[in-house]
């Protein structure tokens, strides 16, 4: 083989192996693209979900919250203040290891 | 009665057979196995390389001997492990095993990092030219060129192919310049950027999903099979291996072929390459020219990854480091470790491993894409 054969060579094989990476370069770009958009719309449903499931959490709460303040009663405090009375409450919950809403007191007095 | 027992026993013996020639391929495969244990070139395969051509050289071993015609007799061992070289099985075994070691993430991430995979192949070219010049046919250039892809599977993938007398040569060069890619490319490295360009810190690279990475090795494989079926075995097997490390469901296919699989098939692939380094065949010119074209492939392989990264560097507004450039030619990951270390000679605070490693996996499948045109055009 001549030497400019070997150039032609040279050339044709340089522009395809260019072509075919180049080719490659734009695939993945377009992967990327359309694997982005894919991902975006699923995150934007997805946030779409976790909205609509916290304002029902929400309504939920302030339901049991309305439940709770009507089951809770009235606590009758003897010569104790309120942040007393709270601390009292959360120590005796925390001690007997039952949750404070299923506790029920009815007074708490100062000795 | 002693004595001519002593005479038979001694001219039977491979003591008696040897020649020069074999003294002086041992003398070689002393050495490969000295550079390969105590100055650490490529050991893995360096050192299997290095005992099959000491074994082979050691006369009346028989151990490459084909069985002779119309005996029932068997042939020699490697004989038999050679057809997995002969018939292309352990380059592209090799290639399934570095698919499930890589890690294309950083090449997703910077696409355009395939340009400089593209421009680090120049060197096959350049050497192509020169070996042609110097009378080599094709076929022969073709081989000899393939070197500059850096590669060591790929470059016995295609010489078995086109001219499988220049095996011992081209594979010992090519894995030896491998070795030796960190004398070989810093200098160039710095002969070809500005201080101004090494010290370029670049963008930390986006976070590639798994999705990503599961679509590239298919996308990539039906591309590259379609338009080049002779490079269905170097890539399809790569990137076989790559979807089994990002698919994520077959850990222990992966595992296997990114450990056991890939130990064995080199150990047979070293063993047996060395052991085609008869003397014969090894100690002629030819073998000193292939040896310094592989190195102008190689350099000229680096130059044209560089001027890549160069003219990549302006397009972008500074925004690339050149050095990332010469990753392009394979040699993974040694290739990137280089462009890492001199980046951070220029800038302490640079840190080029992991964009380096875009171009360097471009390199792996820009020189896959080299031997498939070189096979089509001259196979």
């Amino acid at each position: 083989m001549s030497v400019l054969e070997s150039f032609v060579v040279t050339l044709f094989s340089m522009s395809i192996v260019f072509f075919v990476l180049a080719f490659l370069w734009a695939l993945i770009k377009i992967l990327s693209t359309v694997l982005k958009h894919f991902e975006n719309r699923k995150s934007e449903n997805t946030a779409a979900q976790v909205a609509t499931g916290m304002q029902a959490a929400v309504a939920a709460a302030s339901e049991i919250g309305s439940v709770a303040s009507i089951s809770a009663g009235q606590v009758k405090l003897i010569d104790v203040d309120e942040k007393t009375a709270a601390m009292i409450m959360a120590i005796v919950s925390h001690e007997s290891q039952i949750p404070l809403s299923e506790l029920s007191f009815k007074s708490i007095k100062a000795l | 009665m002693f004595v001519d027992a002593l005479k038979t026993i001694w001219s039977d013996s491979g003591f008696a057979a040897l020649a020069w020639k074999e003294c002086i391929m041992i003398g070689v495969a002393f050495f490969l196995i000295y550079l390969a244990i105590v100055k650490k070139f490529e050991p893995l395969l360096l050192l299997p390389i290095a005992f099959g051509m000491l074994l082979v050289n050691l006369p009346l071993s028989g151990l490459m001997n084909e069985p002779a015609e119309g005996s029932s007799g068997p042939g020699g061992l490697l004989h038999y492990l050679y057809m997995g070289v002969k018939l292309g099985i352990y380059p592209s075994l090799i290639f399934l095993g570095i698919g499930a070691m890589t890690d294309f993430g950083p090449l997703i991430a910077r696409p355009s990092s395939l340009f400089m995979g593209a421009g680090a192949q120049f060197g096959i070219f350049a050497a192509f030219i020169i070996a042609s010049a110097l009378g080599f046919d094709p076929q022969e250039a073709s081989s000899i060129g393939i070197i500059g892809g850096a590669d060591g599977p790929t470059a016995i993938y295609l010489t078995t192919r086109l001219a499988p007398d220049l095996l011992p040569a081209i594979a010992i060069a090519a894995y030896s310049y491998m070795a030796l890619i960190p004398m070989i490319q810093p200098p160039l490295m710095r002969l070809i950027t500005t201080k101004k360009e090494r010290e370029i810190k670049m963008e930390q690279l986006r976070e590639v999903s798994k999705l990503e990475k599961i679509c590239f090795p298919i996308i990539v494989s039906v591309f590259c099979i379609l338009l080049l079926p002779s490079v269905a075995p170097l890539i399809g097997m790569l990137m076989l291996g790559n979807l089994f490390r990002e698919s994520g469901v077959v850990e222990r296919l992966s595992e296997t072929a990114q450990n056991a699989l890939i130990n064995i098939v080199t150990i047979f692939l070293g063993v047996t390459v060395g052991a085609t380094a008869v003397a014969d065949r090894f100690l002629r010119l030819q073998t000193l020219m292939i040896i310094g074209l592989g190195l102008l492939a190689f350099m000229f392989s680096t130059v044209g990854g560089l001027l890549i990264g160069k003219l990549m560097c302006w397009l972008s507004g500074g925004k690339i480091n050149p050095l990332i450039g010469s990753a392009g030619v394979s040699a993974v990951p040694m290739a990137a470790r280089v462009s890492q270390i001199e980046g951070q000679k220029a800038n302490k605070s640079n840190y080029l491993l992991m964009h380096a490693m875009g171009p360097n996996v471009a390199g792996v499948i820009g020189s896959a894409v080299a031997a498939g045109i070189l096979l089509a055009l001259f196979g």
